[in-house]
């Protein structure tokens, strides 16, 4: 019965396929968009199947009652038009005809509403998660924190890919995850209940990967949240679901759905990673280091916006050249940075005190700014108190 | 000799106008006066129809640059702020300056002929509601042209996204406050003249549909358009006073020394199914309330 639902959605598949648009050289992407999509993502965990199976159900049912009442309409129109002689029925009014169109269609809701309530419960049961991340919308990332679970203490940050970010700019898109592909994706292990907590650092965002069936805002000062449990192997795409500036279209979500045995490498290479990377907060860095450190940390934060060239542009404060910049008070441009202004957004959550004095450090000597000026990441620390 | 004394005391032969009285006082306005001073609901409803009709237009234009955009991927025509003023202005304009202007435009054409009325009640403030929205869509439609461009957060206009647009916000909030008026203004005259200015015999229940959707219509509008009035005046106050109406999320602040130290307090309801999560017979908040009422609490501590 329940294939039956699924069957007559794909049927509608058919239609869609034979449209033939000019191409652009792109394929489908596995558990993201396909080339000429007509229907809902191919489900990849049981909440998303049973969404789809409601969506075809209440499809058939709307598809049945405009069939019926359309037909009913058209009919009369036709066959009873004045011109063929017909003669208007001479009555006022019909109270069980009143009634009966009253209960049948409650008697219809209430049907739809009996599968869809199931469904919507069992999205809100978080209850007894596998494993517990956090997602954090910021402008414009999403930072990903493994609270419980497998994996406790993970947390890094899953940017766009700025080759795409550029392609977009240029009006000349490639591939198949074009605007999809991060650096960072989400790694969960496969039929486990993950449950993803939504949080924001800014503004609101919101999390949605279609595959899995989830969506959850994430709202500065709240705490919400939603689960999934993936059926297959595979990485599944989403994107960010709530305008929150400039970059709303650039901010994906890639979930990475590996077996247990897979995941269990994964969590052991992250947090060697983690222990490489810790920086001396206290380190005394040469002008060398600071610079080369700061032209990456500028290239996957800054350059979207300032450009790689300095200049800004649409709004945004070229660097190059910059009074801030160039001040010899230090304090000046780290506050800047710490706390955003205007449509700059704030950066003393997503950056570390290391990479805020590299990447201060670089803008300060790059392009036609020479002031010879090294900030440590020690005074940016003392900036934050 | 017999005179005819005719209006104001002046003597005035049998026609009964005056000798040197001009016309003044008889005919309607010619001219930019009939339009500016009108009274009647046929020429206010066409100023309705034909300012929607424009704005319409302006909305329009905005989303076929939008379609524009989007008909290939990649960037062709805008960059990404400009590309989110676009939809938020198409989303004002078509809203506030053309569906809702296009209604009220119908509603003052047809409410009076429907039910019998000569007119539609308050006749002056019925154009008043009209012209204000004159400057409200200049407000709102120029605001492309201020620096940092039209607002891009989104018709919704939600914070905290609000709080980092430019000076256009404020233009844009101060042409909603207008806006509203305008609305809440008309929307009492079509509830008086419905109400009280039926024809004999026209029952309430012999009203066209129409009407009868205008009366609830104007009834939703007087609720709703104070509270999206005390919105945007939250949002204008927080970007510019440092209120934290759309921030509040605790119930009061016991103690709080700026920058280091607050404790505040945030009410829950006992009766939600969350406190029994952990034991039945003992109510207990769980861990995510108490994050994010600390999460909440962190925003009033700056």
């Amino acid at each position: 019965m329940r294939s039956l639902w699924l069957a007559a959605g794909r049927l509608a598949l058919i239609p869609g396929t034979m449209l033939a648009l000019p191409a652009w050289a792109v394929n489908d992407l596995a558990g993201g968009p396909a080339v000429n999509q007509f229907n809902l993502h191919p489900p990849a965990s049981a909440i998303a199947e049973d969404q789809q199976w409601m969506h075809n159900f209440m499809l058939v049912i709307c598809v049945l009652i405009f069939i019926v009442v359309f037909g009913v309409m058209f009919y009369s129109i036709v066959m009873h038009r004045k011109s063929k002689g017909a003669r208007a029925a001479n009555f006022h009014e019909s109270t069980t005809v009143e009634i009966a169109w009253t209960v049948v269609p409650f008697i219809i809701v209430i049907l739809m509403a009996l599968p869809a309530t199931r469904v919507v419960v069992a999205m809100k049961d978080t209850s007894s998660a596998d494993l517990t991340v956090k997602a954090t919308g910021i402008q414009w990332k999403w930072g990903y924190d493994y609270l419980k679970g497998e994996g406790e203490g993970i947390g890094f940050l899953s940017t766009l890919d700025p080759a795409q970010r550029e392609m977009s700019n240029a009006g000349k898109p490639q591939g198949d995850d074009y605007l999809l592909k991060v650096d960072n994706p989400l790694v969960v292990p496969v039929d486990k209940k993950v449950r993803i907590i939504t949080t924001a650092n800014d503004v609101i965002h919101a999390f949605y990967v279609p595959s899995l069936g989830i969506q959850e805002t994430a709202l500065p000062g709240f705490v919400r949240d939603t689960w999934f449990r993936a059926d297959k192997i595979g990485t599944y795409y989403g994107q960010c679901s709530q305008l929150c500036g400039k970059e709303h279209s650039y901010m994906p979500i890639q979930v990475k759905v590996v077996s247990q045995a897979d995941y269990t490498a994964w969590v052991e290479g992250k947090k060697k990673e983690a222990k490489a990377l810790a920086d001396d907060p206290n380190k005394v860095w040469e002008l060398a280091g600071l610079e080369e450190r700061g032209q990456g940390v500028y290239a996957a934060n800054c350059q979207v916006c300032h450009q790689p060239n300095g200049k800004g542009g649409n709004g945004v404060k070229p660097l190059d050249g910059s009074p801030v910049v160039l001040d010899p008070d230090k304090l000046k441009q780290i506050h800047v940075v710490l706390n955003g202004q205007n449509a700059m957004p704030p950066w003393k959550q997503a950056l570390s005190d290391t990479d805020i004095a590299s990447v201060i450090t670089f803008t300060k000597n790059h392009w036609s700014n020479a002031t010879g000026q090294l900030v440590q990441p020690a005074e940016v620390a003392a900036a934050r108190k | 000799m017999s005179a005819v004394i005719g209006p104001h005391g002046t003597v005035v032969d049998a026609t009964g106008h005056g000798h040197d009285e001009h016309h003044e006082h008889h005919g309607a306005p010619h001219g930019w006066r009939r339009w500016v001073y009108a009274t009647n609901h046929k020429d206010i409803g066409t100023m309705y129809l034909v300012f929607a009709f424009t704005m319409f237009m302006v909305g329009g234009v905005l989303a076929l640059v939008i379609r524009a955009e989007l008909f290939q991927p990649g960037l062709q025509f805008v960059n990404p702020q400009l590309f989110n003023q676009l939809t938020t202005m198409h989303g004002l304009i078509m809203v506030f300056g053309a569906i809702m202007p296009a209604f009220v435009g119908f509603a003052n054409w047809m409410v009076p002929l429907q039910i019998g009325a000569p007119d539609m009640a308050f006749a002056r403030m019925n154009n008043l509601s009209f012209w204000l929205l004159i400057p409200a869509a200049v407000m709102l439609v120029s605001s492309f042209f201020l620096p940092g461009g039209a607002p891009a957060a989104g018709w919704t206009l939600y914070a905290p996204l609000t709080l980092q647009m430019g000076p256009s916000m404020d233009s844009g909030i101060f042409a909603l406050h207008i806006l509203g008026a305008s609305s809440i203004m008309g929307s009492i005259i079509i509830i008086v003249t419905i109400l009280n200015m039926r024809a004999p015999g026209m029952t309430l229940m012999k009203m066209p549909l129409f009407c009868w959707t205008w009366l609830i219509t104007a009834c939703l509008l007087i609720a709703v358009m104070p509270v999206l009035a005390g919105a945007i005046t939250m949002t204008l106050t927080d970007r510019h006073f440092g209120t934290k109406g759309h921030e509040t999320l605790v119930d009061r602040v016991v103690r709080l020394e700026k920058g280091k130290r607050i404790a505040a307090l945030k009410n829950v309801t006992i009766n939600e199914a969350m406190f029994q999560v952990h034991f039945s017979h003992r109510p207990l908040a769980p861990g995510v309330l108490i994050l994010e009422a600390m999460a909440s609490t962190r925003v009033v501590i700056v």
